[in-house]
């Protein structure tokens, strides 16, 4: 009897918690503005073809499943590439290869960075002193030129790609989280905290996490799209993994074809990623100036710190 | 700007340029394999050079790789110091000069749409601080904010498939028109402004927003100084006010920005030049990744990066000098 209890009290809390989650997110998305919600409906169109690509492309997106570059059909949605292979089925596998790398590096950098900018703030020292000076030198150097060489002589593949973009990407949570830790910290109800006997864990998890995480999440989604970006970049320019099909291998094959200017193909094989593409990074970019704004009104004062 | 902080910024520049130079040392020497293997087996068909072992330590000596790393940076250290920067392997012929042949033409539309997008960029801003409290500011801003979120390179793609491609008004590729016999200076002048006007205007597009946002704003918290009400009690026109009063004071962060930009289009430039193969260092970059020419693409690394510090050192000087509130 007591365990059927407990097991339907705790099936009412995670129903709660789920209707407070959905709650909570509801009334988020609603403060979102027009663009926004835009953003938002366009980034999840985007996240589910990623997932269910199998589903949607019809051909598998490597194997060559009709004639070279024909033009767009009942039998292939987008047309087909030089060697035969449908277009469309790329755009939907190329969709999962830009989240997951965007993704991938904005958590991996994001929060990474993060908790090494809250350790550094919180601890002082000579670990502050040692992460800033590192820090600036890293926010210092010219990200893409450097980019390109390393990834040059690290080799083509996407494991290489995003140990690159994160090292290059860290920085700037570790800064601004830092600073908001130290700014946090000099509070006096941190140190009433302290004197009631606080622990350091204690101090990060009920007060400096919950300031310092929309911050982070803000950051997460516009490092998500420097990654996409650069990624796009190394690939057009040849330094993506030549295996995946990903949206900028695709611009860097359709571009490398020759006289593709003066025929007709460039309409399906050179437009349908360059269209994802920017559709995919102006989702991106009007979510994050509107979570600037919902999430953490301060930013705006300070005009993103 | 006092002593402590002009020592701080050259100590932040030596740093981050030894970072890069030593990027540039090591990656190569953390590689598997051996520079001979590979000059080796790049040779085609038949005739592929075996070493033997005497020939291979020969050669070891000859390049110094026996003796330790940190003698082997000082000795790349003082080749850089003397402009040697390598043999290019696609070219045949030192880096430097590879990088000579092209590094004008990134320069050229590198300082075009600098000055473009500050000049459109100061003009837009003014005008929409000017007209903030109407449509057409809120129009102008949300219409520049959503272009600048769109990279430099996929904005220069669709401006070459509407201006190159569908229109047919400019050139696809190149600087010049091949094999052209121009009657004048004035002539050859405008075939080069031709070729380069597609490249100018993405670069300079892709900037614009940053310096009207930036004027637009200082703009905004400058009009609402004091000064600016004393000249207007003064009985200056609203012209002379925001020229003389208003806009000299927002200048500045514009200034600062400039120098910052030319750094950022020097990288940007790379991915733009190849979208209209441009013949600047950044389609020669993407020649030398295809082709993997190791001794150019780090020399043009090198070139870029250092340009870029520059700049942004240059910046900092320049703007203790023109604010003299920075200077004390």
């Amino acid at each position: 009897m007591t365990t059927r209890f407990i097991s339907y009290t705790q099936n009412l809390q995670i129903l709660s918690f789920f209707r407070d989650m959905f709650y909570h997110l509801g009334k988020t998305f609603s403060r979102f503005s027009t663009e926004g919600k835009i953003g938002i409906c366009g980034v999840s169109l985007i996240i589910l073809i990623a997932v269910f690509a199998p589903l949607l492309s019809g051909y598998p997106p490597e194997k060559i499943t009709g004639k070279s570059l024909e033009p767009p059909s009942a039998a292939h949605l987008l047309g087909t590439d030089e060697l035969g292979m449908d277009i469309w089925a790329q755009i939907c596998y190329g969709a999962r290869m830009s989240i997951f790398i965007g993704l991938a590096v904005a958590c991996i950098a994001g929060l990474g960075g993060g908790a090494l900018g809250i350790l550094a703030g919180y601890l002082g020292g000579a670990a502050d002193q040692l992460l800033m000076r590192t820090v600036d030198v890293l926010m210092a150097l010219p990200s893409f030129p450097l980019l390109v060489v390393i990834s040059a002589f690290m080799g083509p593949s996407i494991a290489n790609v995003i140990v690159i973009l994160v090292f290059f990407s860290w920085a700037k949570p570790a800064r601004i989280s830092r600073s908001q830790t130290l700014s946090i910290k000099s509070n006096t109800y941190i140190t009433a905290a302290r004197n009631f006997g606080a622990g350091p864990c204690y101090l990060v998890r009920r007060h400096i996490l919950p300031e310092v995480l929309p911050i982070l999440f803000v950051l997460i989604i516009s490092i998500t799209s420097y990654a996409i970006i650069a990624e796009t970049g190394l690939a057009f320019l040849g330094l993506g993994d030549p295996t995946s099909k990903s949206w900028g291998m695709m611009l860097h094959y359709a571009t490398g074809f020759r006289s593709i200017y003066f025929t007709p193909f460039w309409q399906w094989w050179l437009l349908p990623p360059l269209f994802a593409l920017i559709f995919l990074l102006l989702c991106l970019a009007f979510i994050s100036r509107d979570l600037e704004q919902v999430l953490d009104p301060r930013l705006r004062k300070n005009g993103g710190a | 700007m006092n002593e402590k902080d002009r020592h701080a910024i050259i100590f932040r520049f030596v740093l981050t340029l030894l970072v890069i130079l030593a990027l540039n040392f090591f990656l190569p020497r953390m590689m598997p394999g051996d520079p001979f293997s590979t000059t080796s087996s790049d040779v085609q068909g038949e005739d592929i050079v075996v070493m033997t072992e005497e020939q291979r330590e020969y050669y070891i000596s000859y390049y110094g790789l026996d003796r330790p790393l940190p003698e082997q940076f000082l000795v790349y250290l003082s080749n850089l110091v003397q402009g040697d920067l390598g043999q290019s392997i696609y070219y045949k012929m030192p880096v430097i000069q590879v990088i000579l042949l092209h590094l004008p033409w990134t320069i050229l539309i590198v300082l075009c749409a600098t000055a473009l997008s500050t000049v459109a960029g100061v003009l837009l801003g003014t005008l929409s601080a000017r007209n903030r409290k109407h449509g057409s500011d809120r129009l102008m801003m949300t219409g520049l904010i959503g272009f600048a979120e769109i990279p430099s390179f996929l904005l220069g793609l669709i401006i070459l498939l509407i201006f190159g491609v569908y229109l047919r008004l400019f050139p696809l590729a190149g600087a010049v028109t091949p094999f052209a016999h121009y009657t004048s200076v004035l002539d050859q002048a405008g075939d080069i402004a031709y070729h380069a006007f597609l490249p100018v205007l993405t670069l300079s597009l892709a900037q614009l927003t940053g310096v009207y946002l930036l004027t637009r704003n200082t703009l905004i918290t400058v009009s609402t100084k004091d000064y600016i009400r004393t000249a207007r009690a003064k009985g200056l026109g609203e012209k002379t006010v925001w020229t003389r009063h208003a806009l000299r004071n927002a200048l500045l962060p514009v200034v600062t920005r400039t120098g910052f930009m030319i750094g950022m289009l020097m990288g940007g430039a790379i991915l733009v030049e190849s979208v209209f193969s441009y013949p600047g260092i950044g389609s020669t970059l993407r020649s030398a990744v295809v082709g993997r020419d190791y001794p150019l693409i780090q020399g043009i690394l090198l070139v870029v990066a250092v340009s870029i510090l520059l700049c942004n050192l240059i910046v900092d000087r320049v703007y203790a000098r023109l604010d003299p509130r920075a200077a004390d």
